[in-house]
Parts: C-alpha cells; sequence; structure tokens
C-alpha cells in the first residue's frame, strides 16, 4: 500500500525514468561484458599464439571503449536516478507543506509542533533514502547481478547453475541479516536518542541541576544509558562481523573454490579453455560487493518505510480548515457582526461557549472580559473562522459566516493577536507579508498611523532592518507595534483585536494606547480587553464566565446596574480619595 | 595525521585491542594472498593438463581452509577495532557530560544548545570513526596494498606490477578531490535542507497569522521555492557522488588493460605463466580497496582531528565559578545580608544592581517588586552563585557566601525558577529531584503544601504520570506548582521563589502562601513577583527600579506612599475584579473591597 502510494509519485518522471533506467542496462551490459572481452583474447589469441594485429588493435581499443561507455552511461544513470528520487521527495515534501496549510486548527491544537516539522522534514527526508537506495542501489545491481548470471551461463551452462546454488544461500544470508538488523539497529537508534535526549534536557536544565546539587547523579544516569548504547552499538559490530563483509568474503572464496574444482576435474578427463576459468572468477569476484551494498541499504529501507506511512497518514488527516460554503460570495460591507445563539466545544463534549448572542453595529467595539477560559479567545477564534463545528449563526453584514470567501474574510476582517508574531525576514516584509498590492508608501503609512514609524526609523537601516527568528531583537512593545501596522497596511474593516498582557515601558505603552484608540476609529471592533481605556471606550461590554455572558451593558448601563462596574467605579472613587 | 598522535593516551589506554585487532589485520591480509597463489597454480595446472585430482583437493581444500580462518580473523579484528573505538566514544561523551555539569551558567548563555549537542553527537561521531575504521584504512591500505604490491612484483613480475599500477595513484588523487568537493557542496545541502527546516518552524509556530491573513498559498510558494533550492543543492552532491563508481570502474579498467596487454608479451616470452597472469588480475582486484581506502582516509583524519580540537577546546574550559580553597563546608544558616556596591554581568557595562543592602533576620519574608528588567531575578539568583558580585558581598547568619563551598551553599538553598523547568520524567521523580531516596508520604506531603495533589491525583497515573513530550502536557500553573513541590521537598534553609506563583489563580496563591508561613517557621524566604499579592504579606518589601531599591517597607508602609507600589496595587486590585467577572465565587475580594471602599 505504502510502496504503491510511492510508486505513484514516479508517475510524472516515467519518462526520465525510462531513459534511466535504459542507460542503466547500457552501462551494465558494457560493464559486464569487459571480463568476457578478456576471455575471448585469452582463449581465441593468447593461447593459440594468434596474433593477428588488426584484430587485437579492434580488441583492445574496444575493451577500453567498454570501459569509458559504462563508465559515462553509470554516471549519468546514477545522476538520473538520484534526480528523479529528489523530484519525488520535493513533491511529496510539497504536498504535505501544503496539505498541513489547509489544515483546521484544531489539528495544530492537537499535535505537538516538534512532531510535526519532524514529519515534514526529517521523514520526507528517510523516505528521500528509500527513493535513492531503491532505485539506485537495488535496481542498478540487480540488473548487474542478472547481467553477470547471464555472462556465465553464456560461458558455460553447467558451472554457471552450480554458481546459481550459491544464489539461495546469500538470499538466506541477507534474510538473517535483515531480520536481526532490523532489531538491533532499531535498539540502537533508540538508545542514542535517548542519550541525545538526555543531553539535551541536561544542558537546558544544568541550572536546575547544579542548584539542587544533581550532578553526580545524573552523570552516574547518563553513563548507564551511554553505555547501553554502547552494548547495543558493539551488538551492531558482532552482527555486522558475523553476516555482513566478512562472510560474503567467504562466501566468495568458496565459490571461487567450486569454480576451480570443477574446472580442474574437467581437465582431467578434456581440455578447457583458460579464459573461460578467467572470465568465470572475474564474473564471481564482482559478484559479491552489490551483494553488501544492497545488505547495507536494508534497515534503512525498512526505517524510511516508516517514515512513508508517517507522512502518509498525516497527507490523509481530515481535520481541515473550515473554507467557504455556497457560492454566493458575500463582501464585508460596514461590518455589522450578529451572534446567534453560539455554543461552541473544541472536543465535542464540553462546551466552552454557551448561547453566545450579541450585535456590535458599525463602527461600534465590543469589549469581552473575563477569566482565563472564560470563552473570550473562543469566540475570536469562531469569529475569525478557525474552528467550523459551532452551533448557532455568526453573521457578518447579514450574511453567514461561513459563505465568505477565504480570501474576502481575510482582507475585511483584521486580527490581532496577543503574541505578535514575527516573520524571519525585514520590517517592511513583515508588514506587508506576501500581499504584493501593498506598496512601500502604504508600509510607512500604516507604521505612521500604529506610531512604529519613530521607533523603525530609528533602526540602523530603517523598513529594511533585519528580524530575526521570531524578532527576539525588538522589545515585546515594538512587536506589538509592528504588528499593529501589519494588520492596518490591509485597511479591514473589521478588527479583532486579543490585547496583550505583557507589561512593557511606559513610553511604548502610550504609544500602544494611542494605536489602538485610532485603529478602532470607524472599524467594528470585537477586542479581549485589557486596558482599562479600551473598556471604558467600549460601546458594549461583554463580561463572560464560564462560557456564557454573565453581564452586559454599555460602560454607564454597567455602571448604573449596581453589579460589577458599580463596584469598580466605587473603588475607583475610593482610591482618588485616598 | 596528527590526530593519531592526539589520540595516543587511547590507543595506550586501550593497546591490548588495538595490538589485537591490528596484529589480526596483518595476518589477514598475508592470508589473503594465498588464494590468488592458488588460482595460478591451478589455472596453469589446467592448461598444461598436469593436474591431478589429489593436487587438486589439495588446493582447494587450501582456499576452503583459508577462507574459514580468515573469516573468524576478520571478525575478530572488528571487535576489537570497533569495539575500541566505541568505546572512545563512550569515554568522551561522559567526559563532556561531567565537564557540562561543571560548568557556570556564563558558559550555558554563551553557547546554543544545538551547538554544545553538534560536539557531543556529531564531533564524537567522527572522532569515534578515526579511532575505528581510520586506523583500520591506515593499517590496511599500508599493510594489504604493501602486501598486495609485494607479492606481485616478487612472485609474479615487478615490471608488470610497475605498469599495472600506473592508473592507481589517479584514483586516489580523484577519490579523494571528490571527497572534498563532495564535502562542500554536501555541507551547502544541510544548510539549504536546515532553511526548509526552520521554514517549516516558523510556519507551524505562527499558523494563527498565517490564517489570520490569509498567507497560505503565500507560504506555499515560498516553500516550493527553498525546497527546489534542496533539490538543487542534492543534485549538486550527487553529481559529484555518482562520480566515484565510474572513475573506479574506468580506472581499475584502464589497469586491467594494461596488465592484461602487456601481461600478454610476457606470457609469450615466457617470462610469466598464464596462470600467473590470473593470479595477478586477481591480485589487482583486492588493490582496488586500499587504493579507495587511503583516497577516504584523508577526508576522515581531516573531519577527525578538527572535531576532536573542538571537543578538547570545550573540554580545556574552566568553570567561572568555583569553590574558593579553605571554604566551609558546614550548611549556613542565619540572617540573610545584602551588601552589593554594584554588580555588573560580565562583559556588559551598566550595572544590573546598584546599592543594594538589605537585612533579613531568620524566618522573615522578602518581597521584591518592580517591572520587567528591573533586576528582581539578578537579586534572587545571586544567592544560587550563578555569577559572582564583584563590589559587595552577601552573607548567611555572618558568614559571606563566598566562604562556603558551593554544594554547601546550594543545599541551604531552595529555589524555584521563573521558567519552570521539569524534567522529562514521572511527576514523582520530578518533585523528588533534589532528594531522589524521599518516600512517597515525603513527596505526597510536599505537593499538598505547593496545592498540587489534588491536580495529580486527577492524572491517570497519578504520581506516576510521565511529564513531558512523551507524557501528559501540564498548565503553566500546575508546572509553577510542581516546582514549588520540588523545592519545598529540601525543606531548605532558604526559599527563593522567582516569580513562581504568576500562573496561579488568587485563591491558590493564597493557600500557598499560608502553607508556607504556617510550615517555614524560622526559616527565611524570598519572594519576587509581579502580582503584588504574592508579596503583601512579606515583613519587607522592595520595589526595584533599573537594580536599585527605590521604595522599602510593608505593605502597609508602602501603601502610604504615594509611589509605584500603592499605584500598582491600586491597578491591580481593578484589574483582578475585572478580569474575574461577576461570578459569585469572588465575592469575598467584592466584598473586601467594598469595606475598604465605604
Amino acid at each position: 500500500m505504502i510502496l504503491r502510494r510511492l510508486a505513484a509519485y514516479l508517475k510524472p518522471h516515467r519518462k526520465t525514468l525510462l531513459l534511466a533506467f535504459l542507460l542503466l542496462l547500457c552501462g551494465t551490459s558494457a560493464e559486464v561484458w569487459t571480463p568476457k572481452m578478456v576471455q575471448i583474447f585469452i582463449d581465441d589469441y593468447l593461447t593459440p599464439r594468434n596474433f593477428d594485429v588488426n584484430a587485437l588493435t579492434w580488441l583492445g581499443a574496444g575493451f577500453l571503449l567498454l570501459h569509458v561507455a559504462a563508465a559515462g552511461f553509470n554516471y549519468f544513470q546514477l545522476v538520473m536516478f538520484n534526480k528523479i528520487a529528489q523530484w519525488v521527495v520535493q513533491q511529496l515534501r510539497i504536498d504535505v507543506f501544503g496539505k498541513v496549510q489547509h489544515l483546521g486548527l484544531e489539528f495544530f491544537d492537537r499535535t505537538p509542533a516538534g512532531s510535526l516539522v519532524s514529519r515534514i522534514t526529517n521523514d520526507t527526508e528517510a523516505v528521500k533514502e528509500l527513493f535513492v537506495s531503491v532505485l539506485s542501489t537495488f535496481l542498478q545491481n540487480t540488473v548487474f547481478l542478472i547481467g553477470c548470471f547471464l555472462m556465465m551461463f553464456s560461458l558455460d551452462v553447467k558451472l554457471a547453475s552450480y554458481c546459481l546454488l550459491f544464489m539461495p544461500v546469500v538470499i538466506g544470508i541477507m534474510w538473517l541479516y535483515r531480520y536481526f538488523s532490523t532489531k538491533i539497529y532499531h535498539i540502537t537508534r533508540e538508545k542514542l536518542s535517548q542519550l541525545n535526549a538526555k543531553l539535551n534536557e541536561s544542558i537546558s536544565g544544568m541550572n536546575i541541576i547544579q542548584a539542587f546539587r544533581q550532578e553526580a547523579r545524573l552523570r552516574k544516569d547518563f553513563a548507564e544509558t551511554n553505555h547501553e548504547h554502547y552494548t547495543a552499538n558493539v551488538r551492531n559490530i558482532r552482527l555486522n562481523g558475523l553476516l555482513l563483509r566478512p562472510i560474503m568474503d567467504m562466501m566468495y572464496l568458496l565459490a571461487l573454490v567450486l569454480i576451480l574444482y570443477f574446472f580442474g576435474k574437467q581437465s582431467l578427463s578434456t581440455s578447457v579453455e583458460v579464459g573461460v576459468i578467467y572470465a568465470f572468477i572475474n564474473y564471481i569476484e564482482r559478484f559479491f560487493q552489490p551483494v553488501i551494498q544492497m545488505m547495507l541499504r536494508l534497515s534503512q529501507m525498512q526505517q524510511a518505510l516508516v517514515s512513508a506511512e508517517r507522512v502518509f497518514v498525516l497527507l490523509d488527516d481530515e481535520r481541515m480548515a473550515p473554507t467557504q460554503q455556497g457560492a454566493e460570495n458575500p463582501e464585508v460591507g460596514d461590518g455589522l457582526i450578529e451572534f446567534r445563539d453560539v455554543s461552541f466545544s473544541y472536543d465535542g463534549q464540553t462546551d466552552v461557549l454557551k448561547n453566545i448572542s450579541f450585535t456590535a453595529k458599525p463602527g461600534q467595539t465590543v469589549a469581552l472580559v473575563g477569566h482565563t477560559g472564560s470563552g473570550k479567545s473562543s469566540i475570536i477564534n469562531l469569529l475569525m473562522r478557525f474552528y467550523p463545528q459551532y452551533r448557532g449563526e455568526i453573521r457578518i453584514d447579514g450574511a453567514s459566516l461561513r459563505e465568505f470567501a477565504d480570501e474576502e474574510l481575510r482582507k475585511k476582517v483584521g486580527l490581532v493577536l496577543q503574541d505578535p508574531f514575527l516573520f524571519v525576514g525585514d520590517v517592511k516584509g513583515n508588514i506587508r507579508l506576501a500581499n504584493d498590492g501593498i506598496t512601500d508608501e502604504q508600509i510607512v503609512e500604516a507604521a505612521k498611523f500604529v506610531q512604529a514609524d519613530g521607533f523603525i526609523q530609528k533602526l540602523p537601516q530603517g523598513y529594511e532592518e533585519p528580524v530575526v527568528e521570531r524578532g527576539a531583537t525588538f522589545s515585546s512593545g515594538q512587536r506589538q507595534l509592528l504588528s499593529f501596522a501589519r494588520t492596518m497596511a490591509l485597511n479591514p474593516k473589521v478588527l479583532v483585536l486579543d490585547e496583550a498582557t505583557a507589561s512593557v515601558d511606559t513610553e511604548t505603552e502610550e504609544a500602544i494606547q494611542a494605536a489602538l484608540e485610532k485603529m478602532r476609529q470607524g472599524r467594528t471592533t470585537i477586542a479581549i480587553a485589557h486596558r482599562l481605556s479600551t473598556i471604558q471606550d467600549a460601546d458594549l461590554i461583554l463580561v463572560l464566565h464560564r462560557g456564557e455572558i454573565v453581564e452586559r451593558g454599555t460602560h454607564q448601563e454597567l455602571l448604573a446596574s449596581q453589579g460589577l462596574y458599580h463596584k469598580m467605579y466605587l473603588l475607583q472613587q475610593g482610591g482618588v480619595a485616598s | 595525521m596528527k590526530i593519531f598522535l592526539d589520540l595516543l593516551w587511547f590507543f595506550r589506554q586501550e593497546k591490548r585491542a588495538y595490538l589485537i585487532g591490528v596484529g589480526t589485520l596483518l595476518i589477514v591480509a598475508m592470508l589473503e594472498m594465498i588464494p590468488p597463489y592458488v588460482v595460478g597454480v591451478v589455472v596453469d595446472g589446467v592448461k598444461d593438463q598436469t593436474l591431478t585430482m589429489s593436487t587438486l583437493l589439495k588446493w582447494t581444500g587450501t582456499i576452503v581452509g583459508v577462507a574459514v580462518v580468515v573469516y573468524g580473523l576478520r571478525y575478530l579484528w572488528r571487535i576489537f577495532l570497533f569495539g575500541a573505538s566505541s568505546r572512545l566514544a563512550r569515554l568522551l561523551r561522559n567526559r563532556l557530560y561531567e565537564h557540562f555539569t561543571e560548568m557556570s551558567p556564563q558558559f550555558f548563555h554563551q553557547r546554543r544548545t544545538g551547538d554544545l549537542m553538534a560536539h557531543a553527537t556529531n564531533d564524537i561521531s567522527a572522532i569515534e570513526l578515526t579511532a575505528g575504521d581510520g586506523v583500520l584504512t591506515l593499517v590496511d591500505s599500508l599493510s594489504l596494498g604493501g602486501i598486495v604490491v609485494l607479492t606481485m612484483a616478487t612472485t609474479i613480475s615487478w615490471k608488470l606490477t610497475l605498469f599495472a599500477l600506473l592508473p592507481m595513484p589517479i584514483m586516489a588523487w580523484a577519490t579523494s578531490r571528490y571527497g572534498n568537493m563532495l564535502h562542500e557542496r554536501f555541507h551547502a545541502a544541510q544548510e539549504a535542507f536546515s532553511t526548509i527546516n526552520d521554514k517549516v518552524q516558523e510556519n507551524i509556530s505562527g499558523v494563527r497569522v498565517v490564517k489570520a491573513f490569509g498567507q497560505e498559498e503565500a507560504e506555499k510558494a515560498d516553500f516550493a521555492r527553498l525546497s527546489q533550492d534542496v533539490v538543487q543543492k542534492n543534485i549538486r552532491v550527487a553529481k559529484i557522488d555518482a562520480l566515484f563508481d565510474p572513475t573506479i570502474l574506468l580506472v581499475v579498467g584502464c589497469s586491467y588493460f594494461l596488465s592484461v596487454a602487456i601481461g600478454a608479451r610476457y606470457v609469450l616470452h615466457g617470462e610469466i605463466t598464464i596462470g600467473e597472469l590470473t593470479q595477478f588480475t586477481i591480485l589487482l582486484g583486492h588493490l582496488i580497496w586500499p587504493m579507495l581506502a587511503f583516497g577516504w582516509l584523508f577526508n576522515i583524519v581531516e573531519r577527525g582531528r578538527a572535531s576532536y580540537d573542538r571537543v578538547d577546546a570545550l573540554l580545556n574550559i574552566k568553570a567561572t565559578v568555583v569553590s574558593q580553597e579553605g571554604a566551609s563546608v558546614d550548611i549556613p544558616s542565619g540572617e540573610l545580608r545584602y551588601e552589593i556596591e554594584q554588580f555588573v554581568y560580565p562583559e556588559k557595562e551598566t550595572p544590573a544592581l546598584r546599592d543594594i543592602h538589605i537585612q533579613l533576620p531568620q524566618g522573615q519574608t522578602l518581597g521584591i517588586v518592580g517591572k520587567t528588567g528591573a533586576g528582581k531575578t539578578t537579586l534572587l539568583k545571586l544567592w544560587l552563585r550563578e555569577f559572582d558580585v564583584a563590589q559587595g558581598d552577601l552573607k548567611i547568619g555572618g558568614t559571606s557566601i563566598y566562604d562556603t563551598t558551593l554544594s554547601s551553599l546550594r543545599s541551604a538553598v531552595g529555589y524555584v525558577p521563573q521558567d519552570h523547568f521539569l524534567f522529562s520524567a514521572t511527576i514523582a521523580e520530578n518533585i523528588a529531584f533534589g532528594r531522589p531516596d524521599a518516600t512517597q508520604a515525603e513527596i505526597e506531603e510536599a505537593a499538598k503544601l505547593a496545592c498540587i495533589h489534588e491536580d495529580i491525583l486527577h492524572f491517570s497515573e497519578g504520581y506516576n504520570t510521565l511529564v513531558g513530550e512523551r507524557g501528559v502536557t501540564l498548565s503553566g500553573g500546575q508546572k509553577q506548582r510542581i516546582s514549588i513541590a520540588r523545592a519545598l521537598l529540601l525543606n531548605p534553609e532558604v526559599l527563593i521563589l522567582d516569580d513562581s506563583l504568576s500562573a496561579v489563580d488568587a485563591k491558590t496563591e493564597k493557600a500557598i502562601l499560608d502553607a508556607l508561613q504556617a510550615n517555614r517557621q524560622n526559616k527565611t524566604t524570598l519572594i519576587s513577583a509581579h502580582r503584588l499579592s504574592a508579596i503583601e504579606h512579606a515583613e519587607q518589601i522592595v520595589v526595584l527600579e533599573e537594580g536599585a531599591i527605590v521604595e522599602r517597607g510593608t505593605h502597609e508602609d508602602l501603601m502610604n506612599v504615594d509611589g509605584w507600589y500603592a499605584t500598582m496595587y491600586q491597578r491591580q486590585q481593578l484589574e483582578s475584579l475585572v478580569a474575574q467577572g461577576g461570578g459569585a465565587d469572588d465575592s469575598e475580594e467584592t466584598r473586601r473591597l467594598s469595606q475598604a471602599t465605604s
């Protein structure tokens, strides 16, 4: 099944594959012909002392030419098979990466990032080894072996049949080797990864180890795993010593004995052509090298098949990201947002949102307040259409959220995340992302609008300043301003805001406050609010508790209701008074 | 070849293994000369029809004997040589690990984990390869090559040997050259691969941004471009890699051609027999490997040497924080004193702490607050001696911590870090990390104090639940409480909580603080926090700003000053009220607030 799916990836390269195979056949035939030519030379010219200069020149030139041809064919054949393997794996990689792009967030919530990365890169890399070894090593060596046998049969059918008897033995040894090596290989890999995991963990947690004075214990612990790895390694060396090259070398000598005995015995009764002995010895000598090469690849192949399976499991995952339903193509106009009786559960069991209903009129700000886990983030996740399986109805300008095209939604509904994620690249690229429609002027404009222009201008390279992994060279406040600019460059109609709680210095905090206020102007805003200023300015405040709206109203209404807001107000008065 | 000198200490240490291994290799090389000789004799016998059944049996029997003996010997040298090189890898790995455990934090700050890992894996592999395959190829190519050439030259024809060997140096030269080119291109391919690795990593970490801005297609295009680059770089590798086999084929072909063509002349002139010619070509076949090996040897040795130098350099780094000579081994106890003029991190200019003088009687609690980056963690970590203060001193019970051994000091201090780091082990093992011999009852007692006992019981395997990638995923608050339990189990003289309550809710925070007060009579506690409720109860509170103390006193003292503390406290009260929503369970707090304001 896995092999068939992998083979399907070869289809687009059928022609190249065929050509490569032809080259392989040509190269191998040229290669297997050369000992035969020496045999002809010995038996037809050297032994009878027949020195036809012309014929010998031809023979010599032919011999060299065949070598050059074999070398040439083999070179191109090897490169071509490798190219095919590379292309196939590239396609597989692009497929699996593309697939992951369209998986829903529920998938990402449940899959550790590390294992996902390793699936897309390391596992596909292992599959590459499979293709390289299968295509190059196995195909080539098999063809070579068949060629050798054909030549041997053409020289002496009986002896060739005897030599064929070695095949079951060789295959038996291969099978034995594979049987044991897969296990040992597995253990060695396992031990090595344990060793590396321990090392990695100890390096990261060294301050804890030292603070708790556990150096000696962990050293002992590490030494134990290290020793287990050594033991596994020695077993591997033993196995290779018993069943790999030494045994194949012994088989070669035994085959040599067979040939010598056969011809020697024959020579007792009839005369034997010496050239044939030469050729046979030569073929047998060449026979065992490819076998060893194939054996070395076996355990690697096994590993690659496991990797391939994991990749296919990922390719078959059905937790897709929600996409447009119907062909209505509604547009986001003024930005009227309605939640009607929306309930939602991540796992299909416990509802994290229960019957949420509210309306945000165009240009209004709705502030969501409440505990961690009260459902604030879920409301935002639903509005961004990250999760499809909600009950009830969410509408933007009268059309169901489900009916919008992805592009329309992503352009008109702008999200500002709590953890402003920056990409490796430069400042400009981080504001523009891949939206080529945004000009440099618009980028600067957006940056000015959110008051990020000031600090960007002060950077040594301004808008071209490089951004390293996760934007580590910028302060958290600067990262937030950059992510504001990114959102504003799109000029969205609806703003979805997940305010950061991270504390920043006063100056940046003021810039952020001012930027947020400007951004909200003229846009419908749904905000997870932490800043009192955002909350107080909101047209509607929803107080969430365990997935339900427990209080709602404007700032004034809530103050009048004698509830939470009233108490807050009192407290503030008191604070000022004291 | 200097690497073999560098490794001399190890060869001496493993004298027996190397002597037996190399000796066996030499014997094998000599035994291997027998079968070609037999072939020569038999072929001549066949040609001259002088062969008898008994001689044939004698000769073929000889080869069978050689085959079996060589098989055994080949197995032997592998065990000895490769076994020894595996032991070298084990030894170096242990040494590196032990060295890491002695290094100061500065060492780890200056280096990336990935680089340190690479030294312990790739570099050690390269050294292992040198001590195993490197020694093998050196001995094998010299001995086998030498014996083969000697046999060919002395028993058959030295002239023919010379001709046959003519093309061989080309092979050694070419393969070594390919090796270098391959190394370079392989490096480029590896880099391209790690670029796509980074790309995927970034894409997955930023999945929300990618989706929110509809970047999926752009990301796919970008990834396709990068993986195209990987393909190109790998094909460049393949183009060199594919050169090896055909080159060997060609050079060996030339060698065969020369030996058969020129050998035929010698046969005609009666200088050698046809059997000897056949024997000669078989011996020629035996030369391919030593020649190849010689080219290969340079690559192994080159890499082994670079790796050995790197590992050696790493092992020679001295720890910056060590116990002073004559330091006391008594576990310190008593009042804590900060007497710091200033503290500057190595390679930094602005001081991280300035003019810190605090006296904290035994049994009291010190609260440290201030903005991010104000120096709270620095102030706390000085007790762990991750860095040493040059201008000033820290004292426990009147004795400078620098006059106490590192080990004694660390056994007096229990530390709960900001970034709650847990090990991939069971929860029980994590709590008992500092005292692996603790009983289950003691572990549970510590867990109860840290208010994590109930949570643990809810896990499928209770205290035996695994933590980390292969185990249960813990919330930040749970991790924090396990780290607290881990420190509490030691019942340390000084307990340090470095913003360790940030991820637990207000009720749990209060429960933990109450438990601490009840259980740590006469023991000193240092707490830093963003949330002021965590240090409200402390006997002394200091507010840090840019490394200096700007406010100090008790909670009441500080509330009466119109400073950072009072403002922050008011604001946090408001925010916590908002954050808690209108639920019924915060009634106590609202009542308190109402009372405060009415």
